[in-house]
């Protein structure tokens, strides 16, 4: 699947506004299929804003985005099945665990199964958080838990806003590794976005907002 | 997971309030439907004039005027002046023969009178109370007193045998009527009694036809008894008027329409006090409802953002409030069942009657169905809206 962006640009957005992007008023940019790509600028360019009018959460733009063949701003099936996201303010469900937390999502599709889930607990230095309540956990913890879930679907792209804002290199290093294997399982495609500019992912290309 | 993310959500105690007031207004307006129905044959043994909240009135008769009789008929502007009156529904005439009435059996020959009324007014249910030109057949009806008269004094003193209701019946015989230098003999025969009114009655199309046939015209226009129909029986200003005015009325009569009126009324008033009650729980627990979605708002939003559809999210409540609505209408189905039985064992000894069907399963159940259906589309309609505004 690829995705392409057609003169977008935010509702809110005046076009004096953006300067130099590379993809709002863009005339047509493509985000192919496998392909990461960091989406770089500094706080209040609209990086979030980006990533929802992509997934579909927040419908407030000009311009058109194409999803493949398919035209339009009901992507409800494509949470599911194509895009999953990372939300920057995380969206996790305060009264359930951690384990609760992914298998909420999980049961949608049944992608993974118990055992697997564990295990990326185990990856990412939670296991002994398994069953305790994500509203008594840091927000560095929070993240993690955030990113296994998204992985528990299938998907041809992967957005993340901003995931690592509150990980230690070495918590960072993991959830690359966990998260770029299962992006290469799927073939899927990675939008990142980021304040400064990163290594963590090999990122194919680094687009300025 | 999602259960029991979504049972935090919800208010145990409002949920109990809603499932309390609910049987209370449904047991309510139940219970009175059903009593409603089982005393209605009860009421409408009554029938006649009392179903219809009516009386018939008179003038009084005083020495003055048993001779010259013009006083004891209705003059026009009296019938104009009652015909204002605001408890005064709707006014009917009894008709008189203006002709020649003899009646005879081989037994007995006798004059006669006929008066009619409107057939709605009739006590009396019999399939023979036809009359049309083609046939010679005159249906009459006689006051059941004439029979106890005769049953329970002449016959006594003059060592007659008795006679039932069904043997007079069988019996059948002439009636001649003449007038206007004509004359016609009719077969005829009574065909039922009647406890409320005090006259010898022939089908109305029977005394309008012969009337004109045979009647005197210059009595057609007179008037000695009237039929009022009531707005509201008891109605103070009734008695005040008929005794300013000096007419005649039943009033043992009248206190059992209004009785009926007011056991009508209060039956009515009770039933519209369920119907509060009942709107007032629906009201509430759509209230309830509106308040969880908007104060879980950001929780419904996120699991539609995670990939759950609004119908699934509106799935629990309205398994949830339908479930509970259901289960409170049925449990109000079985307390309306006790209390009926427990009216039923203690009216029984006092009246002698038939008790209707069962009319709580049949009203409760659609009730049920109704209320579940307006539930689930609201609370679908609801999670949409909450749902579908985007970041």
């Amino acid at each position: 699947m690829s995705i392409e962006l057609k003169n977008l640009k935010p509702s809110y957005m005046s076009e004096s506004e953006i300067s130099d992007s590379d993809i709002y008023l863009c005339k047509s940019l493509f985000l192919e299929d496998g392909k990461k790509y960091l989406v770089k600028a500094n706080s209040g360019h609209g990086k979030s804003s980006l990533l929802n009018f992509i997934y579909g959460s927040n419908t407030s733009f000009d311009g058109t985005i194409n999803y493949n063949k398919f035209n339009g701003k009901n992507l409800f099936d494509y949470r599911r099945t194509e895009i999953s996201y990372v939300f920057q303010d995380l969206r996790l469900f305060k009264g359930l665990t951690v384990f609760e937390n992914i298998q909420l999502k999980n049961c949608l599709t049944n992608f993974k199964t118990e055992d697997e889930i564990s295990d990326m607990i185990d990856k990412v230095q939670l296991s002994h958080k398994k069953n305790s309540l994500v509203d008594k956990m840091s927000l560095g913890q929070k993240q993690r838990v955030a990113i296994i879930r998204s992985l528990c679907q299938p998907f041809k792209f992967l957005l993340l806003d901003e995931p690592f804002s509150h990980l230690d290199n070495k918590n960072i290093s993991i959830i690359t590794k966990l998260v770029s294997s299962e992006i290469d399982k799927q073939q899927a495609s990675l939008i990142m976005t980021s304040l400064v500019d990163t290594k963590s992912f090999a990122f194919d290309k680094t687009l300025n907002l | 997971m999602l259960i029991k993310l979504q049972k935090k959500t919800v208010i145990i105690s409002q949920v109990i309030g809603y499932c309390f007031t609910l049987i209370f207004g449904v047991t309510i307006i139940l219970v009175t439907s059903q009593f409603y129905f089982d005393i209605k044959p009860l009421l409408s043994q009554q029938t006649g004039v009392f179903k219809n909240n009516a009386a018939i009135i008179n003038k009084n008769i005083s020495i003055f005027n048993s001779y010259d009789k013009k006083g004891i008929y209705f003059k026009n502007k009296e019938i104009k002046d009652l015909k204002k009156q605001t408890f005064v529904k709707k006014i009917s005439y009894f008709n008189s023969a203006s002709f020649e009435i003899k009646m005879s059996h081989p037994l007995f020959r006798t004059d006669l009178f006929f008066e009619s009324i409107p057939e709605i007014y009739l006590d009396v249910e019999t399939d023979e109370w036809v009359w049309d030109e083609s046939t010679d057949f005159v249906p009459i009806i006689v006051p059941e007193s004439y029979l106890n008269l005769y049953n329970f004094g002449f016959a006594q003193s003059q060592g007659l045998p008795v006679i039932s209701k069904n043997v007079i019946m069988e019996l059948e015989f002439d009636v001649e009527i003449s007038g206007n230098g004509k004359r016609k003999t009719f077969d005829s025969r009574i065909v039922g009694f009647s406890s409320k009114l005090n006259s010898i009655l022939v089908p109305q199309e029977f005394l309008l036809w012969a009337n004109k046939k045979f009647g005197k015209s210059n009595i057609n226009s007179k008037t000695s008894r009237i039929l009022i129909e009531f707005n509201d029986p008891s109605d103070k200003n009734i008695l005040k008027y008929f005794n300013e005015n000096s007419y005649s009325i039943n009033e043992e009569k009248l206190e059992f329409s209004k009785l009926a009126y007011f056991f009508k009324s209060s039956l009515l008033f009770v039933a519209i006090v369920a119907v509060v009650i009942i709107f007032l729980s629906i009201a509430f627990v759509v209230l309830s409802f509106n308040l969880i979605i908007q104060r879980n708002k950001e929780l419904l939003l996120n699991l539609y953002n995670i990939g759950y559809r609004d119908k699934k999210i509106a799935k629990f409540y309205q398994f949830l409030i339908g479930g509970i609505t259901s289960f409170s209408i049925i449990l109000s189905v079985i307390i309306s069942n006790i209390l009926k039985n427990y009216y039923r064992e203690k009216t029984s000894t006092l009246f002698d009657f038939e008790f209707g069907a069962n009319y709580i399963v049949f009203i409760g159940l659609p009730m049920a169905f109704f209320l579940v259906i307006v539930y689930n589309r609201l609370i679908i309609k609801n999670i949409k809206k909450i749902v579908s505004k985007t970041n």
